[in-house]
């Protein structure tokens, strides 16, 4: 996609944000690693810091854009979004309510939805396209007959003639036409949320752009709230409102795409945007953005995570971890020693005297 | 390596603890009172309360398996109703005789497997694996005792050129590797061999044409059919699973030599257990099925230890 | 003989037009159409062999024992008791046939149900239930059928039970490993996500997708199963005399392989055409199931 531009345009709803009370969604130092086991008695060896004590918010009608590399935690953070896998610590608060506490999971189920990136293995081969729609209202208390009719609604919603498309089975369709069926029945419990796990990036260029429309189209007449994740950083311009950066299982930077994007603070957020083949030949990369190995989520590295790679690294950041912290800009935070007045950082600017 | 060992090792543990709760258990399983299963029914009441206090008839079941086992350990498995010897005496003449066996057949097995197994995996769809693969499915469907009744037919009633029963001139029990003892054994063997064999060239022809299918396109193939290069690509990765299996068959042949060593009255354990069925000698029984199950189970892990150190890639869960 | 595994199957394919696709392919598959003709006739053979068998498979008189094959009046020879071998073959293939087939039919359901509890709650319940399922594994199933037998007693419904026993294991752990594999798959993991119970997910989406290949996995057993069963008959255990049964015959006719040796070698052909006829269909089934060829 060449000159890409917001998609402001196509969800007036995002522009209006942040005027409810407060964020719908909210996660807070939400942590999940995996053990490996090993050793003689299966014990542990160790653990995969998947995702390492996260924060961020989501304001009510605006699409979020997660990025970051293969293995940095996206995954398993839109998995935690909708209690596929429980957290080993933090809290995901939807609309004031903890999970665990004052919300349930089913509660939460219903209003935070999924679409997964392969499209064939998210539909059972043997159930037809609005059986498979109609089957969580109706594991909600439906009635079959309203299932369904539900079903062939939004089959119509999202593009796909129920007529023709009802009662075929997966194998029968195209992989835009299943993802379609998969977003359908994601909107079958009227979600709030709807998070898509790189939902897109296993389609045709072609057929990728329809989705996308499709996906705006539905965000304005639903008042739906995106989680949109990608390594598509063009995809996720488009998309997004605002986007969050992950390295290694935590937060680098997040704040509104176009400022971001123009002026990304963190190194890794400006060595990952760097990295985008550039239609200007004013503007070609001559060296690797990025040195060094991609880190190892077992064992990573003390301090800032991001230290063993980034340029300018500096001696406080091999030890302390630096914290998420607002940028002079609005709603722009970085998790990044030269950013944090009086860090130690020598790039950093001193910090503000307290007045006396 | 070491650690995969222990590790393997330690997870064995628990399977040999329940395979001898099992083993145990299979007294208690049998109709009537235990006690009636370990004595000959004629022993006299101050036997009987004996047999009752070394077994621990009347303390928790628990507390007996402890006492079993104990005794177990110390090589003592109970006493044959039927000849009033030790257990474990018998076994230890049955158990080298039944190895010998099991030993010959599976080497003949494993080596007619892989030849049939490696032709129809070569030349795989042409009529020649049709035939080898049509062999070995008559190893596996074979009901092998009956396979032995057939063979003592054809070359012991009608040929006479060998002895349908017993391990030695007069059945004897003792061994000796010439023609007059060897003799013996060569039907048995062969008629045993008969399921490895099924099996492993079942198992090679699938490795092979495997193999083949991964690297070579038919051009290579149609440029040197014995080429020596492909012949060993195709044994270095095909060697350690079957191998394997090979091992694994041993096991089943030690533990199921029963129906052979029938047929064939070969003085082996599979013989005797035949006796203990019949003689109902419940104690012979739990103590032969125990060593023999053990057995099963260090050859299982000796296998499992071996494949993996040939071939790192694979790692049995 | 086919490479596709069963998890690939579960994983991979099985549309509703899948196994009418499988069926059709094992049609055109003229090795394992003549099996299954094999079979019927032996099935047919057991169903109605008292509208067949031209004599009392029980009556036998000692004056006519032992007596060749092509006998006048007794096409197959007669046994050591003087009953015809033809009508005691046609009758021994209902016993044979029922305790060869019937294990495993039972162990299907169980194991079946033990695999996929165990695939599909993973963990601890896993962990418990597998490992059980591994100690019967540990013993070879010859022996442990046999031990199971010979703690029993003879009889039909031991033999039985203990070969149940035997075919449970090996269909618990297909069962485990292939629901364990659906499992992972997206479409499980939405359902999840719309809150259903486990029930309810195992009954609509994990069910279907995994009975087929652990059934073709059980139909491979059967032939062991005609096997061992015949074999704990020729040991004594099983079936018990008067009844007619091709192992047991072939224990009690073993002594009479120096008189008539083709007719005490009668029975053991029996089991084996049967055996193999449903090792090809089997092996047949595997290969119309391998979505690559």
């Amino acid at each position: 996609m060449s000159a890409p531009t917001s998609a402001r345009t196509l969800s007036p709803a995002a522009d209006a944000s942040a005027l409810t009370a407060g964020p719908l969604l909210s996660i807070n130092g939400l942590t999940k690693h995996f053990p490996l086991k090993g050793g003689l008695f299966g014990q542990s060896r160790g653990v995969v810091r998947a995702v390492d004590g996260i924060n961020f918010d989501v304001a009510e009608g605006e699409t979020l854009g997660i990025v970051g590399e293969s293995g940095c935690g996206k995954s398993t953070t839109a998995r935690l979004l909708v209690d596929l896998i429980s957290p080993d610590s933090g809290s995901v608060i939807l609309g004031g309510r903890t999970l665990g506490v004052d919300l349930t999971v089913r509660d939460l189920r219903r209003q935070v939805q999924m679409v997964f990136q392969d499209s064939y293995a998210s539909l059972n081969p043997r159930l037809t396209m609005q059986d498979a729609i109609a089957f969580g209202p109706m594991v909600n208390g439906m009635a079959r007959d309203k299932a369904v009719a539900l079903a062939r609604d939004l089959l119509a919603r999202v593009g796909l003639d129920p007529g023709r498309f009802a009662g075929r089975y997966p194998h029968e369709l195209s992989g835009g036409q299943r993802q379609r069926v998969n977003i359908a029945r994601a909107l079958a419990f009227s979600p709030k949320i709807v998070v898509l796990d790189e939902a897109v990036s296993a389609l045709d260029k072609s057929v990728e752009a329809q989705v996308l429309n499709l996906l705006a189209d539905l965000k304005a007449e639903l008042g739906l709230t995106y989680i949109f994740i990608s390594h598509d950083l063009n995809v996720v311009r488009y998309m997004s409102d605002r986007v969050m950066v992950m390295y290694l299982g935590q937060v680098a930077e997040i704040g509104p795409v176009d400022a971001l994007y123009a002026a990304p603070a963190h190194p890794y957020s400006q060595a990952l945007l760097a990295a985008m083949p550039s239609m200007d030949p004013d503007r070609r990369t001559m060296e690797a953005p990025l040195a060094g190995d991609p880190p190892n989520p077992i064992n990573p590295p003390s301090g800032c995570r991001f230290h063993t790679r980034c340029r300018q690294a500096d001696g406080v950041c091999s030890v302390t971890v630096p914290v998420l912290h607002a940028l002079p800009q609005k709603g722009h935070l970085a998790s990044c020693h030269l950013h944090i007045p009086g860090s130690g950082h020598t790039g950093a600017a001193p910090r503000r005297e307290l007045a006396p | 390596m070491l650690v995969y060992v222990l590790k393997r090792l330690f997870y064995t543990l628990p399977v040999a603890f329940g395979v001898s709760v099992v083993c145990f258990l299979l007294v208690h399983i049998a109709p009537g009172d235990p006690l009636t299963s370990v004595l000959p029914p004629d022993a006299s009441a101050q036997l009987q309360a004996d047999m009752r206090k070394i077994y621990g008839f009347d303390r928790p079941l628990i507390v007996q398996y402890g006492l079993w086992v104990l005794k177990t350990l110390q090589g003592d498995l109970g006493v044959s109703i039927a000849t009033g010897r030790p257990v474990a005496a018998e076994l230890r003449l049955a158990l080298g005789n039944t190895l010998m066996l099991a030993v010959l057949a599976t080497l003949i097995g494993f080596v007619l497997g892989c030849l049939f197994g490696f032709v129809a995996g070569y030349f795989r769809d042409s009529w020649l694996d049709k035939l080898a693969s049509f062999v070995s499915i008559i190893g596996v469907s074979v009901p092998h005792y009956w396979l032995g009744m057939v063979l003592v037919i054809i070359f012991s009633v009608q040929l006479n050129w060998l002895p349908a029963t017993g391990a030695g001139p007069g059945g004897s029990a003792d061994w000796a590797w010439d023609w007059v003892h060897v003799r013996h054994l060569i039907l048995p063997a062969v008629t045993m061999s008969v399921i490895p064999m099924g099996i492993v060239a079942r198992t090679v022809r699938a490795l092979v044409a495997d193999i083949l299918s991964q690297e070579f396109i038919t051009g290579q193939r149609a440029k040197g059919l014995l080429d020596s290069g492909v012949f060993r690509h195709v044994v270095k990765n095909a060697a350690p699973t079957a191998l394997a299996v090979m091992g694994l068959q041993l096991g089943y042949l030690l533990g199921g030599s029963i129906l052979i060593e029938t047929v064939f009255s070969w003085p082996g354990t599979g013989f005797l257990l035949g006796q203990a069925i019949f003689q109902r000698d419940l104690p012979l029984l739990q103590g032969t099925i125990l060593v023999l199950a053990m057995f099963f189970v260090a050859l299982n892990l000796l296998v499992d230890v071996v494949q993996t150190m040939l071939d790192p890639r694979v790692q049995r869960a | 003989m086919s490479s596709a595994s069963f998890e690939t199957i579960a994983t991979e394919g099985t549309s509703p037009g899948y196994w009418s696709g499988v069926l059709r392919r094992l049609g055109r598959d003229p090795v394992a159409m003549f099996a299954l003709l094999v079979i019927l006739a032996m099935v047919l053979m057991a169903v109605f062999a008292p509208l067949i068998g031209p004599a009392d498979p029980y009556r036998g008189q000692m004056l006519r024992r032992l007596r060749p094959i092509g006998t006048p009046g007794f096409p197959l020879g007669t046994d050591e008791l003087g009953r015809d071998m033809l009508t005691r073959l046609i009758y021994g293939a209902r016993l044979s046939l029922l305790m060869g087939v019937t294990p495993v039919f039972i162990a299907f359901f169980i194991g079946s149900a033990i695999g996929i509890t165990a695939g599909y709650l993973g963990g601890k319940v896993n962990t418990v239930l597998m490992r059980t399922v591994d100690v019967f594994f540990a013993f070879p199933s010859v022996l442990l059928a046999i031990a199971l037998s010979g703690a029993l007693g003879a009889g039909i419904f031991n033999g039985l039970l203990s070969l149940t026993i035997v075919f449970i294991p090996p269909i618990a752990r297909i069962a485990e490993s292939v629901t364990t594999a659906v499992r992972k798959i997206e479409y499980v993991e939405a359902a999840r996500a719309s809150g259903a119970s486990a029930l309810t997910i195992v009954r609509v989406h994990v069910l279907g997708n995994v009975i087929g290949p652990i059934f073709v996995y059980a139909t491979g057993l059967i032939s062991v199963s005609l096997i061992l069963a015949s074999g704990l008959s020729f040991l004594g255990l099983g079936v018990k005399p008067p009844e007619p049964e091709w192992g047991l015959m072939l224990n009690t006719l073993r002594n009479a392989i120096y008189v008539q040796p083709w007719v005490a070698a009668l029975p053991g052909a029996m089991i084996f055409i049967t055996s193999i006829s449903f090792n090809l269909l089997s092996d047949g089934l595997r290969s119309a199931m391998d979505l690559k060829s």
